[in-house]
């Protein structure tokens, strides 16, 4: 039996390799068969039928042996590309996908005898004739064009690896050498074969060292040998230098140099040679000339998350000792400046504040994963939506390779996939309807990530035929979000901010897709949950665009810091739009509330005091501070008596006992060791949203 | 009934408006000196605020003012004993921490029908030590947050109606 590890270890193979053949299974839906692309389709499922026969996972590896000797036949162009063939192998990938789910335990049993027979009948379609084989029998009813006197390296077996080779090649790779078969045919006609060998070997040992023969080194150097021999060298050197090496010797007719695969990493092997087909053999590929891969297991190690969490507030803690510290040495300096003692505590503090900021940072590089996690599984799904709904779609993603802190890339999945359906079902038009209104056929959809300074943005793009605020606003008084009245004084932002109401739907029909008035609230509710917004601006007729800015990591956030009597706060900047100084008398009354005019538009004021039932300082200050928060297209002012400047801040929450406090969202640590709590800005948003109407109604006047 | 965990182990003894009580030493993670808190706004009056102990924060509760007892000024000698109760942590402040004693479950009494002012609810037994009376506190009880209990007080009272 299998070790979970092991088995961790195969289906996290898996999952990259079905990812692999998904992407470009939709490349060549667009038309693109390149031979690269069947060949990266080939490769995969052969990898995934070599290690799931090894697991002793029959029927996936049944499975995947015949959408390879599917690609086979499409590489021979001995089998058109259809689109029933592609509906067919996105069903067998789905179909491996529930046979993964089956082998964790998520899944139901899966009965994979619908999706072979459909394979099945697209072989008989071909002028090749059934193969008609048992999975593990490596047969293939390909003939090799090499004649039977004309041996090809390519078509020579490969000897079985015994464990010691294993373990010498695993050794060898953890010291960064490449671990190569290299198959020698020497021409039928050469006169001295052992000579040759001999120099073969002797050529080869200059680059490295030779650790098994086929036949044996013995045989070789005698002559007992079929005008052909394979031997694993261990090298430094790449495939091509030494397949020149050895077609270097004279009489060495054919060379083939391929990475050695392992039973544990069936990694892509290397194969340079001529010949333009093979039969696909357990142990041997063809690769295109493509950048080589090497095998990296040996560079990376698995951690649990879990292990990564603690390490994470770990640090936490000597970051606020480091504070600490530092405040301590100042008082020490202060007061023994000129001492040595006092100088050496310095330098030790200084260093430690160094050391501790690139552990920080090198912890939070570790937890980091590239967002192309999520945005994978997005083409398919695209594709699927776009299908269902009878519409033509292009969908491109740029900057997957962009890094996020793992838990926000666990929470950003649910939303983004929302945004997509509404961007395929709401926004793009079906074809027809394009064409009449001078669009191509084909909507575009984009999804793109970037950083922006210390955020992640990720927009989502449709050339669609974004919102109409006046339908919006029939929709939302029929809705009965607002009454007639309220609707006609709301501002065209304000109408389209509704979207993101609960209980809000424009579609007229219901579908399983998108339309059940559950969504962009939740949308929204997600995505500030992390700390993050997302804001949208669309074009009647030109599309809509949503744009979701998150932060880097949910444990660190910069915030501003205020104070408020004798406790200091901790505004999220996130939310921050500005802060402002005003005078006492700037503060004007509309029906009881207080507003302040800025810039020429009126700004809903609340005292950070009166949220939070503490006294302010008692100086009857002229002079006042406001954090101005904002979310959506919502702004308001908070009143405050300080504010001590922007500060990294390390999140904790309050403890179950607490649990959700209204308008505070955790606390952190100051480097006094004092406890500062942190604002919720939406709470507060949220709150003062009873008096935006009067506000509305002050502008109004 | 009194509950095991008061049988034959060690417990910690503090003061509290003259009278002593006692916390089992296993739920007690740490003692520490009065320090300053943070207050939280609209917590439940008892709540003093957070306090934050090697990277964690963790809310204080006045146990006066929990067991509706006077209020009195923190001296030198108030300590705020750390209690852990499933994975539940809370700082209680004490008048004083005397020590640590080892109880038996032959001194262990179920709680009398009245003792000082402190709500029976809170109190799983008594011990009587050498002439002295220690409170045995049923801790999950103490630290139970207000809301559920007003809900199960509520139950009750219909089901006795």
């Amino acid at each position: 039996m299998f070790s979970n590890e092991e088995i961790a270890v195969f289906m996290e193979e898996l999952d990259e390799k079905i990812q692999v053949i998904s992407d470009n299974l939709l490349t060549m839906e667009k038309g693109e068969d390149s031979p690269e692309v069947l060949q990266e389709i080939f490769r995969a499922a052969h990898t995934i039928k070599g290690s799931s026969a090894v697991m002793g996972y029959d029927r996936m590896s049944t499975l995947t042996h015949q959408i390879e000797n599917l690609f086979e036949q499409l590489r021979q162009h001995s089998l058109p590309v259809t689109a029933p063939l592609i509906d067919t192998l996105f069903e067998a990938l789905d179909t491996l996908h529930a046979l993964r789910d089956e082998i964790t335990g998520e899944g139901e049993e899966v009965d994979t005898s619908a999706v072979t027979a459909k394979i099945a009948a697209f072989k008989e379609d071909t002028e090749l004739g059934g193969t008609g084989e048992d999975p593990g029998q490596q047969k293939t009813g390909l003939k090799t064009k090499a004649a039977a006197d004309n041996t090809a390296a390519a078509d020579i077996a490969l000897p079985q690896l015994e464990e010691t080779d294993e373990t010498l090649i695993t050794q060898a790779q953890l010291k960064g050498f490449n671990a190569y078969w290299v198959t020698i045919v020497l021409d039928q006609h050469t006169q001295m074969k052992e000579v040759r060998a001999f120099i073969v070997f002797e050529t080869l040992q200059e680059k490295g060292e030779i650790i098994k023969s086929d036949p044996p080194a013995e045989d070789v150097q005698e002559g007992n040998f079929e005008h052909h021999f394979t031997v694993i060298l261990l090298t430094e050197e790449d495939t091509d230098h030494i397949t020149n090496l050895a077609t270097s010797v004279a009489d060495v007719k054919d060379v083939r140099v391929q990475e050695v695969l392992l039973s544990r990493d069936a990694a892509v092997a290397e194969e340079v040679t001529p010949s333009a087909t093979l039969p696909a053999r357990e142990d041997q590929q063809q690769n295109p000339t493509q950048g080589q891969k090497k095998i990296s297991t040996s560079k990376t190690v698995r951690v649990d998350v879990q292990k990564l969490d603690t390490l994470m507030n770990l640090v936490g803690e000597l970051v606020i000792d480091r504070t600490r510290l530092n405040r301590f040495t100042d008082v020490f300096e202060s007061q023994y400046g000129s001492d040595d003692l006092a100088e050496s505590l310095m330098e030790i503090s200084s260093h430690l504040g160094q050391v501790t900021t690139d552990l920080q940072d090198e912890i939070m590089k570790a937890r980091m994963l590239p967002v192309s996690y999520v945005f994978n599984r997005f083409p398919r799904m695209v594709r699927d939506i776009a299908q269902k709904m009878d519409k033509e779609v292009e969908f491109t993603i740029e900057g997957k390779e962009t890094e996020l802190d793992r838990n926000v890339i666990e929470i950003i999945g649910d939303p983004l996939i929302h945004l997509l359906r509404n961007s395929i079902d709401h926004g793009i038009e079906p074809p027809e309807v394009r064409v009449k209104t001078g669009k191509p056929r084909k909507g575009k959809v984009q999804l793109k990530a970037s950083y922006v300074e210390s955020h992640i943005v990720i927009t989502l793009e449709d050339d669609g035929k974004g919102m109409d605020p006046e339908k919006l606003r029939s929709k939302i008084v029929e809705k009965g979000l607002v009454s007639a009245e309220q609707a006609q004084r709301l501002h065209k932002r304000e109408i389209l901010d509704y979207i993101f109401a609960p209980g809000f739907s424009t579609t007229e029909n219901v579908n399983d897709i998108s339309g059940r008035g559950v969504g962009m609230d939740i949308v929204r509710s997600q995505i500030e949950q992390i700390n993050g917004s997302v804001e949208f601006n669309s074009i009647p007729g030109q599309g809509t665009t949503f744009t979701i800015k998150l932060p880097l990591t949910l444990a660190i956030i910069n915030a501003l810091m205020v104070t408020l009597g004798k406790h200091t706060y901790a505004f999220p900047l996130t939310h921050i739009v500005e802060t402002l100084a005003i005078e006492q008398d700037e503060i004007k009354l509309v029906r009881h509330s207080e507003v302040v005019i800025v810039r020429g538009s009126v700004l809903p004021l609340v005292r950070l005091s009166s949220v939070f039932n503490q006294q302010p300082d008692d100086e009857e200050n002229s002079r006042l501070y406001v954090v101005v928060l904002g979310s959506g297209d919502r702004k308001v002012g908070v009143v405050v008596d300080r504010l001590l400047g922007e500060q990294e801040i390390v999140i904790k929450s309050l403890g179950s006992y607490m649990g959700h406090v209204d308008n505070l969202s955790g606390a952190t640590i100051l480097g006094d060791g004092k406890v500062a709590l942190i604002v919720d800005p939406r709470g507060i948003i949220k709150e003062s949203g009873t008096n935006a109407e009067d506000v509305g109604y002050a502008e109004a006047n | 009934m009194v509950d095991a965990n008061y049988l034959d182990q060690q417990v910690v003894v503090f003061d509290l408006d003259q009278q002593v009580y006692g916390v089992p030493i296993d739920a007690v993670l740490e003692i520490i000196r009065m320090e300053k808190i943070t207050p939280i706004p609209q917590a439940p009056d008892f709540i003093e605020g957070i306090i934050e102990i090697r990277g964690r924060v963790i809310p204080v509760m006045d146990l006066r003012k929990r067991f509706g007892l006077q209020v009195a000024e923190y001296t030198q000698s108030t300590r705020i004993i750390i209690v852990d109760m499933d994975s539940n942590s809370m700082g209680i402040i004490v008048d004083s921490v005397a020590e640590v004693l080892q109880i038996s479950s032959g001194n262990v009494e179920p709680p009398p029908s009245v003792i000082g002012s402190v709500d029976q609810s809170f109190i799983q037994g008594v011990a009587l030590l050498e002439k002295r009376m220690i409170i045995l506190l049923d801790l999950a009880k103490v630290l139970q947050d207000e809301e559920k209990e007003v809900l199960e007080s509520i139950m009750t009272a219909e089901q006795n109606v």
